[in-house]
């Protein structure tokens, strides 16, 4: 961070950019050797998503034949069929890989428009206050006071079960709790002696915004932003599992479903594991990593 | 903030048997001695992420019986650690060693049980933050009442007719013992807190900055009653400060800490009119006074520079990198104390105190230092 | 009740407060407003008059919840006045808006008490003192750093080892100069100091104040210095007021008003401060109670319940400024008859006759019972 160098040399003040920042904290969260194991396993996660139409050795929907031309039902791992079949003949290792992509493409989505949502109403309510706090924070407790997975039923049998909707149910539920936890560290901010200086020498509020707050805040956000991404992925998973999911897709909960009402859950165990573990491993992995940054990040601890 | 308020009803005067106890209490508290403290090479440290950090190395003083001293330094000099190793209320993961005899008793190391024993009862304390310190959700009568009530053997009437008596003390009605912390202003709050603290008569009181936090005329007020109370009850104290002035007025002895370290000690008409340590020297310069009409303004000085780190303290003297007449040797070596009549310093060059007093009142001298703070 | 002489604008003062009053409104809960219990009006700053010109530093000094910060967070319109005017150069700014006011606040800057809360932790050096003029989108960036690095320099902060570090590198007194530089980099006329040195040890205070005294003379600044550590306004102030109660109740040369204070206020004040031989320290004279709070003013005099001298006339009628010789100005009735002639029939005070039993007296009495 120490560039020594006279006046003349460079004609811009610079300050530390956002991708210094962002690499910064990732390496302060690597000296946390759970939150390692965690960015592995994510990253490791990511990559699958990405590769699995290529690593997939079948079509999911595809019901696999023997030679005598039956179905080959709940066939256990084998050098044909590496995690087996289902009750309906797929290949549970190309369901599985697919999987990834849908765990994975949910919580990215949800994460970004809860993200989202939830940062515009805790900035624009902890900063503004007065009537703009009132109004938010009274449709934020409204919508706390919705129970989750009831809801996201009704929701989802009345929509219609695709996987849009599915998101759609999550962003909806999800954004309360970080509209509230956002607006608390905005209202702390919002305190700060620097931003009264800046109200003092005529800064907007948009200037304000974006160069005191919100900087001061993204620990929050990304605190928040990973936990729900964690709870996204559970919830579709549960949805699915509960006969509500996307028939089209296959998701892991989607599998856990067809297995379930099939019957076999108790017997088909590489039909059920694989999924299980994966779910576990993927939430784990998005626990670990914000229980490290919020721990190594915690204004206690000096930073830098 | 608020005009005072009447007490509340059901607050009847005390009975008799009450009144009877309660002289028979003031009697056993005020026959408790006068407390002598006798610090000697303590030393606390802390171990931290980054290292060990020797926040207070090789402090050795005396507070007779009787009598207040002033422990005066700035931030980072270790003064409020050193009060607070006294207490026992350091924090976990710190090494206390050397000793420290409160009437010939060691009271460092003491297991809890002897620590509860000793606290309030024979070594009260009065934090900064003391308006803080108090719990919200009791009344303050109650508050000062567990404080008695943890030592002596009294009825609970009796406890809260001794702590109206503190209150008058400090100058609060007695009506107010019955109101919680939030009701009380911060003036009135630290006095709360002092009221707490003599309850017991405490043979020694220690007290970290009891007033920097108040208004000047509070200020005053307060550090008037605590001199008075102590000088009519014969108590010793410890004054923790960073205003050298409320020392002179206050402490018959003064300690000068820096950077963890005891730069100078003695009687405080000795320390300050004659100072030996060129820190001592600087501070004074740097301490604004009030203008005399007529006269030159005195200029003010600052004393350039930092305080060294803790984590890795400098292997000569603690002063060596801001003061102005620092040799190889200063920086190299630490300094030995040596003594001067009744006063004490740490300094290589303890003999040229006199050349070095006229030199350091002289701006030039400070400003002619590299590294403005 | 005012009594100020009719006053000529002041070509070289650069701003002037004009029976300036800043009310807070509280909040009444629902049942109080139904019962039709008005809300309790904080009246924090009730009527000041102040003038400081070009390369003047005016002290203001108080205990807390007199007004003083107040004042100064009025003045750099902070806080909205709500009666009275401010005069900056001549122009009346008091409700100005939009682009008037942002101009103005070009020209008035603040310095606050904290150094380690008043920098973003996030920023470098350069983005802190930078601030000022992105928000006022002045000059290119080049430009920007070059203003920036004269802003360091005159802080006496190195640019070129400082610029790309961060707050949180410098120490209490070095960050507080970077708060002098971004207030500078403006190129203001008029700043407000809200003790600046309150929070930084003794021995980095004076280089900070040396600073705010050389800077006030070299660019021809006009500064607000508040304080209620009297010490140090004596040693850079010209000139003093003394505030009780949101107004000002003594003002005048600054030797004058600390070496000979009229006031009972300022004395008491200035007897308060703790001296290093207690020989020249004037006598000191318990105040009885608290501080009234500024909602709820008493009539009369505010210092009247707490003021050994307190007679009939002080709790019935407030006295106005009155000028004494010497150019100092008290507002209290030992000193000015005016209210004494207008109403007979009221005792009125005199100096030195103490008329409350001074509650030193309970100190010893309690003393004798403990």
């Amino acid at each position: 961070m120490n560039k020594a160098q006279t006046p003349a040399e460079s004609a811009e003040i610079r300050g530390r950019s956002p991708w210094r920042a962002a690499w910064d904290s990732l390496r302060l969260v690597m000296q946390d050797s759970f939150a390692v194991v965690g960015v592995v396993i994510l990253v490791l996660f990511i990559l699958i998503a990405l590769a699995a139409p290529s690593l997939a050795p079948f079509d999911p929907f595809k019901a696999m034949m023997t030679d005598t031309g039956r179905l080959a039902r709940l066939r256990p791992p084998s050098g044909d069929y590496l995690l087996g079949t289902t009750a309906f003949g797929n290949d549970v290792l190309s369901q599985f890989l697919h999987g990834f992509r849908v765990a994975l493409l949910v919580g990215l989505v949800a994460a970004i428009a809860v993200g989202f949502i939830s940062t515009v109403f805790g900035v624009l309510s902890g900063y503004f206050g007065g009537w703009v706090d009132d109004v938010l924070m009274r449709i934020t407790d409204v919508a706390l006071s919705i129970p989750t997975l009831p809801f996201s039923i009704v929701a989802v049998a009345l929509l219609g079960p695709s996987i849009e909707n599915i998101i759609l149910v999550i962003t909806v539920l999800f954004w309360r709790n970080g509209a509230r936890i956002i607006r608390s560290a905005v209202l702390t901010e919002r305190e700060r002696v620097y931003v009264k200086w800046a109200r003092a020498a005529g800064a907007s509020h948009l200037h304000i915004i974006l160069r005191h707050i919100l900087p001061n805040i993204v620990r929050v956000i990304f605190l928040w932003v990973t936990m729900s991404v964690a709870f996204a992925i559970l919830t579709e998973a549960s949805l699915s599992f509960l006969g509500l999911g996307d028939p089209t897709v296959i998701s892991w909960g989607q599998m856990l479903n067809t297995a379930f009402s099939s019957g076999n859950l108790r017997t088909a165990w590489w039909w059920v594991v694989p999924p299980s573990l994966a779910l576990v491993m993927l939430i784990s992995a998005l626990y670990l990593i914000g229980r490290a940054y919020e721990e190594q990040t915690n204004p206690r601890l000096r930073r830098r | 903030m608020a005009t005072t308020t009447p007490p509340r009803p059901g607050n009847r005067p005390a009975s008799a048997a009450t009144l009877a106890e309660l002289a028979r209490l003031n009697q056993r508290l005020a026959a408790k001695p006068a407390a002598r403290l006798q610090v000697e090479g303590l030393s606390i440290g802390y171990s931290t992420l980054r290292g060990r950090f020797h926040a207070v190395e090789d402090v050795s003083f005396e507070v007779p019986a009787e009598t207040n001293l002033g422990l005066v330094g700035e931030s980072g000099c270790g003064k409020s650690t050193v009060v607070k190793a006294l207490m026992g209320l350091q924090p976990p993961n710190t090494t206390v060693s050397g000793r420290a005899l409160l009437d010939g008793q060691d009271i460092l190391g003491l297991d809890d049980h002897a620590l509860r024993d000793i606290r309030w009862n024979r070594i009260s304390l009065i934090t900064q933050s003391a308006m803080n310190s108090l719990d919200p959700v009791y009344t303050i009568g109650d508050q000062i009442c567990e404080a008695i009530l943890a030592h002596e053997r009294v009825g609970k009437a009796v406890a809260w007719a001794r702590a109206e008596e503190m209150f008058a003390l400090v100058g609060l009605p007695a009506g107010r013992l019955y109101e919680f912390p939030h009701m009380f202003s911060g003036g009135m709050r630290q006095r709360a807190v002092i009221a707490m603290a003599l309850a017991l008569n405490a043979g020694l009181l220690l007290a970290d900055e009891p007033t920097t936090a108040l208004d000047p005329i509070m200020q005053s007020q307060i550090m008037t009653r605590i001199r008075g109370i102590h000088a009519h009850m014969r108590r010793s104290m410890i004054l923790v400060t960073h205003d050298i002035a409320v020392v002179a007025e206050t402490c018959e002895n003064t300690v000068v800490m820096y950077a963890g370290k005891v730069a100078e000690s003695g009687p405080t008409a000795d320390v300050l009119e004659r100072p030996l340590h060129p820190y001592t020297m600087g501070l004074q310069n740097a301490f604004p006074r009030l203008p005399v009409p007529g006269a030159a303004r005195q200029p003010l000085i600052s004393i350039p520079g930092v305080v060294p780190n803790l984590l890795l303290p400098p292997p000569g003297c603690r002063f060596a990198s801001r003061c102005p007449f620092a040799t190889d040797l200063c920086r190299s070596a630490a300094p030995p104390v040596v003594r001067q009549g009744a006063q004490a310093t740490a300094c290589h060059y303890t003999d040229r105190a006199g050349e070095f007093r006229k030199a350091a009142a002289r701006p030039e001298t400070w400003r002619n230092m590299r590294g403005a703070a | 009740m005012t009594d100020r002489p009719t006053i000529a604008p002041d070509a070289t003062a650069v701003i002037e407060a004009r029976d300036l009053k800043t009310h807070f409104q509280g909040r009444t809960g629902i049942f109080n407003a139904l019962a039709g219990g008005k809300a309790p009006v904080a009246r924090a700053l009730d009527g000041v008059d102040l003038r400081i010109r070009e390369r003047e530093i005016v002290g203001l000094v108080g205990e807390s919840g007199c007004g003083k910060s107040t004042l100064g967070m009025s003045l750099v319109r902070m806080y909205q006045p709500t009666g009275g005017q401010i005069q900056y150069r001549g122009d009346d700014i008091t409700k100005a808006e939009g682009k008037r006011l942002k101009d103005y606040r070009r020209q008035a800057q603040i310095i606050f008490q904290d150094p380690y809360s008043s920098l973003n932790p996030r920023l470098t050096i350069g983005q802190v003192i930078e601030e000022p003029l992105i928000i006022h989108g002045i000059g290119t960036a080049t430009e920007r750093r070059q203003k920036v690095i004269r802003a360091m320099d005159l802080v006496r902060i190195p640019a070129a080892d400082n610029i790309d570090r961060y707050p949180s590198d410098l120490s209490g007194g070095q960050r507080q100069r970077i708060a002098i530089a971004r207030a500078l980099v403006l190129e203001p006329r008029f700043i407000v100091a809200d003790e600046p040195v309150s929070m930084l040890d003794v021995s980095i205070q004076a280089s900070v104040l040396e600073l705010l005294d050389e800077l006030s003379r070299d660019l021809g600044l006009a500064v607000l210095y508040i304080s209620h550590d009297i010490a140090t306004v004596g040693y850079i102030c010209n000139h003093v007021a003394v505030m009780y109660l949101g107004r000002i109740v003594e003002e005048g040369p600054a030797e004058d008003v600390l070496a000979r204070p009229l006031h009972p206020y300022t004395q008491r004040l200035m007897a308060a401060i703790p001296r290093m031989n207690a020989a020249g320290a004037p006598e000191r004279v318990e105040l009885r109670g608290d501080v009234p709070t500024p909602m709820a003013v008493p009539p009369g005099c505010r210092f009247s319940s707490r003021c050994p001298y307190t007679t009939a006339l002080c709790e019935a009628v407030e006295p106005g400024l009155s000028v004494q010789r010497g150019g100092q100005r008290v507002r209290c009735h030992i000193h000015d008859d005016t209210a004494a002639r207008a109403r007979p029939d009221l005792t009125p005070p005199r100096a030195g006759h103490v008329t409350e039993a001074a509650d030193a007296g309970i100190l010893a009495e309690t003393l004798d019972h403990a």
